[in-house]
């Protein structure tokens, strides 16, 4: 098996604001290998982003910090770094693209560049040709076509799709080892969206890059991850290769939320729904925080915190149920 | 003999686009470019398509936010555009309603629950405001909200809560027709099958017709009877929803279910590919001649970039494609 | 990172409170001391006597601001070797008391500016969403109006109607209204367009409500927070334009006390009687920056819920 890039144990990410402190991860572990991807899927508020901008250290100031946890990128603990050793890890070893494509590009720069940027940055190269192959490579490597003529434009001649796909070529325009990707294709059109996964599974046979890939929706885990962690409030709840999630769910969350999507391969008369909604992160009940919607709620279950457990190689679930 | 609530035939509508100080028209966006449908009462029809389809546009026509440029709109057999200025408010406007997307804008925030979904009936109907209490009260049981939520402000539900509030005010004057214009994406995944099941049960409750709008085909094979797939302001195919999804017959179809088809990694090394097709959706501000698919269409011949194909039917589908391989 | 629209009790946002305490002492004082003085100066306006109760002889003013005394006159405040306590803050050349004057300038300085809030804001208001929300003919018409209204300098513009019609306070009102409106009617339309094109307005449109009805109950409740802000930032530049309009003599008249016109006694004295002019152009100063202070502090705190609309 390849190596591992990233390690994150027991990461604890808090907000402490006037209401109170906001645990928004509580406690999250997981791993990404080489050439892999891993998927980070969950609901609305449920850490996602969080958790990736925990791993670049780039919590918005001074309310959020990382309260406990390690965070190991090739070995090195990446929390013990000084604040300049981690600006150049940043764009170089670890990079990460933003949801919206419309608002994570400056409009008054080209796209050539806002791509020279972190290469000018990182690779330290001034050379002028040298910078501009650079560019052209990394545009190159997204498949856009005629980069060269490409690098003139500014953002808004370009479409929606292009445009992510220009933030993508910034992200990989060093060729880090991580890539972050927060809901990249979430704004994009279906068949656009199809184009975008099945340029970044080339992207990755080609660079070995590891991803993280934030989403919420389970057809874009699917068709892209190889591995899922289920986030729920704060916590990854159930961890497995993308295959066994999707057929063995062991988590009530994890197999409610497969199974109240509709399908597009039949005809379902009505969907499993689970009542509620996700708590707040102020009031979190003490035990599962699952139990107050789950079907299959024990008196345990209310009381206390499930423990992760691993029931077969790969599969980790936190639930009283699964021992 | 099927029931037609509301037909619309070869509606247009471009908007104009201007240019410099004198605000010049230099062209015209076909954001909707000759689509026909029928809604049949108590049943779904989807208007499916990418961004730019002209979905909203469609919808806007129905609910008169927008004026067409040409085509008809028959409610009931009968022309809306004919109807006098009276006739609207008593007989269109109140029995075609509608859900909005975004269920953090659809509300006023200074206005109390009470009052937004009391608000068509204060200004359609002549009750008493013990008749209206009333009305709201049962229509918040309808939705599944408690009734004392009435003297919140909608900034204190949650999105799922709200687009149950929006339900409400949609059905407060018993309306045959509701427009759902994405009704269901700007919700968490969790919440959005309760909101699905929700406007199932209400529509089989009162035999409501909805015209939905989305870009999830998934969504729509739940909701929907009958499916229209929109492409760059025209329907490229239209028909029977559950003939649609099984049996696909013009190559964007093929596509977009393709494209929104769970392939598990396991799927994939067994050979089940997806078809990814090239480019993007061209400019409305002038589509390509011909077919307006081919452009990125994989199976396109020479004389799709000549000649428009007309709709034609087969079975129960209606497909807008020169080369269609029936059964 | 991101922003998504969503605000529900389980997702909400908290404000970052990421302050130090310094910073949030400094906070709560640029509100407390504004709002201080502010108060401080409408009580001196309302208790400068209470003539209006019936009881003149009663009031927070220690003399009667219009009554001469040429003994007494260019009196320098109480802590000048030449001063006394009888006159605090002296007299001017006619000997006339300028703490009273004082407190009665506030009345009159503050009633002007009051009433031309109120007409401004209203014309404004009001013709803001008509042109926001009429669009067409009628919003090109007023919008023109606007302009041409914001181009004029409002003090030559005012100058000419007071000497046209001859001053009085109803003349310093109504000339400093004149133009005032056009500053509300501008933002009120950009916020009417702003909302024209929110769903809840296209939803109002749906179920049937008119046109007056979405005006009233849709578009104005939502521009409430921007006008009190600018009605508040507009406190300081009012009294700073009857001030000048009273400075060069076409404001109220005299006797009667405005802090414009005091300053103006004292123009021609400032070498030898620094208090005349000294002391109105404090009190200008203090209710100017309060104001102002007042709106930003207004501003911080209406704003993050203008946003979440
Ligand atoms: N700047 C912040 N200040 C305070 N709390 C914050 C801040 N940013 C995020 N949070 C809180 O942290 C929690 C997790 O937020 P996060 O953005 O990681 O959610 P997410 O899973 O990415 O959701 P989404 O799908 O909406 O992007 C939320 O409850 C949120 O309210
Ligand atoms: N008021 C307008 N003026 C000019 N062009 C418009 C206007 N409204 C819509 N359009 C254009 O008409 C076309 C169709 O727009 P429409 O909003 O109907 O698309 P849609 O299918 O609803 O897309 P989406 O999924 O993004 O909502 C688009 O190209 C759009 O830019
Ligand atoms: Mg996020
Ligand atoms: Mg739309």
């Amino acid at each position: 098996m390849s190596e591992i890039v990233l390690k994150v144990e027991d990461l604890h990410t808090s907000f402490f604001t006037r209401s109170g402190e906001f645990r928004a991860v509580d406690g999250v572990s997981f791993h990404v290998r080489e050439a892999e991807t891993f998927g980070l899927v969950g609901e609305s508020a449920c850490g996602k982003t969080v958790t990736g901008l925990s791993i670049l250290r780039l919590l918005p100031e001074p309310a959020g910090k990382i309260v406990s946890g390690k965070i190991t990128l090739d070995g090195t603990n990446i929390l013990e770094l000084s604040k300049k050793e981690m600006r150049a890890y940043r764009g170089a070893m670890i990079s990460m693209i933003l949801q919206d494509p419309m608002t994570s590009l400056n409009p008054v720069y080209t796209v050539g560049n806002q791509i020279a940027e972190p290469v000018r940055q990182h690779q330290r190269i001034q050379d002028k040709n040298m910078v501009e192959e650079k560019v052209i490579s990394a545009l190159r490597l997204l498949r856009i076509p005629a980069p060269e003529r490409r690098l003139q434009d500014y953002p808004f001649q370009m479409s929606g799709g292009m445009r992510q796909r220009v933030v993508g070529s910034i992200a990989m325009s060093c060729y880090p080892r991580l890539l972050i990707a927060d809901e990249p294709t979430t704004a994009l059109d279906a068949t656009i969206q199809a184009q975008y996964i099945a340029l970044f599974k080339d992207v990755q046979k080609e660079t070995d890059v590891a991803i993280i890939f934030i989403t919420h929706d389970f057809g874009v885990v699917a068709n892209m991850c190889h591995r899922v962690g289920v986030m729920y409030a704060g916590k990854i709840v159930e961890t497995a290769a993308t295959s066994t999630i999707f057929k063995a769910p062991r988590h009530p969350y994890t197999n409610a939320l497969i199974h109240s999507v509709p399908r597009l391969d039949r005809k379902d008369d009505r969907l499993y729904s689970i009542e509620g909604q996700p708590p707040s992160l102020l009031n979190l009940p003490p035990g599962c925080r699952f139990a107050p919607r789950c079907p299959d709620v024990m008196d345990i279950c209310n009381e206390q915190q499930p423990q992760e457990v691993e029931i077969s190689e790969g599969h980790s679930v936190s639930c009283w149920k699964v021992k | 003999m099927s029931d037609v609530i509301l037909e619309g035939r070869d509606l247009k509508k471009y908007y104009p686009v201007t240019k410099g100080l004198l605000q010049r028209t230099i062209g015209w966006v076909r954001a909707i470019d000759g689509i026909s449908f029928t809604i049949e009462r108590g049943k779904t029809l989807s208007l499916v398509g990418e961004s730019g389809a002209g979905k909203t546009t469609a919808a806007k026509a129905v609910l008169l936010l927008e004026r067409l440029t040409s085509g008809e709109i028959l409610f009931e057999d009968r022309d809306i555009y004919k109807f006098s200025k009276s006739q609207m408010k008593a007989e269109y406007r109140p029995r075609v309603q509608s859900v909005q997307q975004n269920p953090w804008s659809s509300m006023n925030p200074r206005m109390r629950v009470r009052d937004i979904i009391a608000e068509p009936l204060v200004v359609n109907t002549k009750q008493t405001k013990e008749q209206i209490r009333k009305r709201v009260l049962e229509l918040l049981e309808q939705v599944g909200l408690a009734p004392n939520q009435a003297d919140y402000y909608p900034h204190e539900f949650s999105g799922g809560q709200r687009q149950r509030i929006a339900v409400a005010r949609a059905l407060a004057l018993n309306p045959s027709l509701v427009v759902l214009d994405e009704p269901v994406s700007a919700l968490d995944v969790s919440i959005r099958a309760q909101i699905m099941n929700l406007l199932k049960d209400l529509q089989n409750q009162f035999n409501l017709s909805y015209l939905v709008i989305a870009h999830n085909l998934a969504t729509v094979r739940f909701m929907s009877h009958s499916v229209a797939i929109m492409y760059l302001g025209q329907i490229v195919e239209y028909g029977d929803a559950e003939e649609l999804f099984q049996h696909p017959l013009h190559p964007y179809t093929r596509a977009l279910i393709s494209a929104s088809m769970l392939t598990l990694p396991e799927d994939a090394e067994q050979g089940v590919e997806q078809i990814i097709l090239k480019g993007e959706m061209p400019s409305p501000l002038n589509p390509p001649p011909g077919c307006r698919f081919h452009t990125r269409c994989s199976e396109t011949q020479d004389i799709c970039s000549k000649e428009v194909p007309e709709m034609k039917e087969y079975g129960k589908q209606h497909v807008r494609c020169h080369h269609v391989v029936y059964r | 990172m991101p922003e998504k629209a969503s605000d529900s009790e389980t997702t909400a946002r908290p404000v970052v409170s990421g302050l130090s305490r310094r910073a949030r002492i400094m906070r709560r004082l640029t509100f407390i001391v504004p709002v201080t003085i502010l108060s401080l100066m409408i009580i001196m306006a309302i208790f400068a006597d209470l003539a209006w109760l019936g009881l003149p002889d009663v009031g927070l003013a220690p003399y009667d601001p219009v009554k001469m005394s040429l003994p007494d006159r260019l009196m320098p405040p109480f802590w000048d070797e030449e001063g006394s306590t009888e006159h605090l803050l002296g007299t001017d050349k006619m000997g006339r008391d300028i703490l009273s004057r004082l407190i009665f300038g506030a009345r009159i300085s503050l009633s002007v500016s009051l009433l031309v809030i109120l007409i401004t804001s209203f014309v404004g208001t009001v013709l803001g969403i008509l042109g926001g929300y009429l669009g067409g003919r009628t919003e090109a018409f007023l919008m023109r109006i606007t302009d041409i209204s914001l181009a004029f300098p409002p003090i030559l513009v005012a100058m000419l109607l007071a000497v046209s019609m001859g001053p009085s306070f109803v003349t310093v009102v109504l000339a400093i209204s004149l133009l005032g409106w056009a500053a509300y009617a501008r933002l009120i339309r950009g916020e009417t367009l702003r909302l024209r094109q929110m769903d809840f307005v296209a939803q109002a449109r749906i179920i049937g409500a008119s046109p007056l009805r979405i005006m009233l109950r849709h578009i104005f409740p939502n521009v409430i927070n921007p006008l009190i802000i600018i009605m508040t930032l507009q406190i300081g530049l009012l009294i700073i334009t009857e001030a000048s309009l009273s400075f060069l003599g076409v404001g109220i008249p005299p006797p009667a006390p405005s802090w414009g016109n005091m300053i103006n006694d004292g123009r021609n004295l400032v070498d030898t009687a620094w208090w005349i002019s000294t002391f109105p152009g404090i009190a200008i100063a203090l209710v100017v920056m309060s104001g102002n202070f007042f709106g930003d502090w207004l501003r911080d705190k209406l704003d993050p819920r203008l946003r979440q609309l």
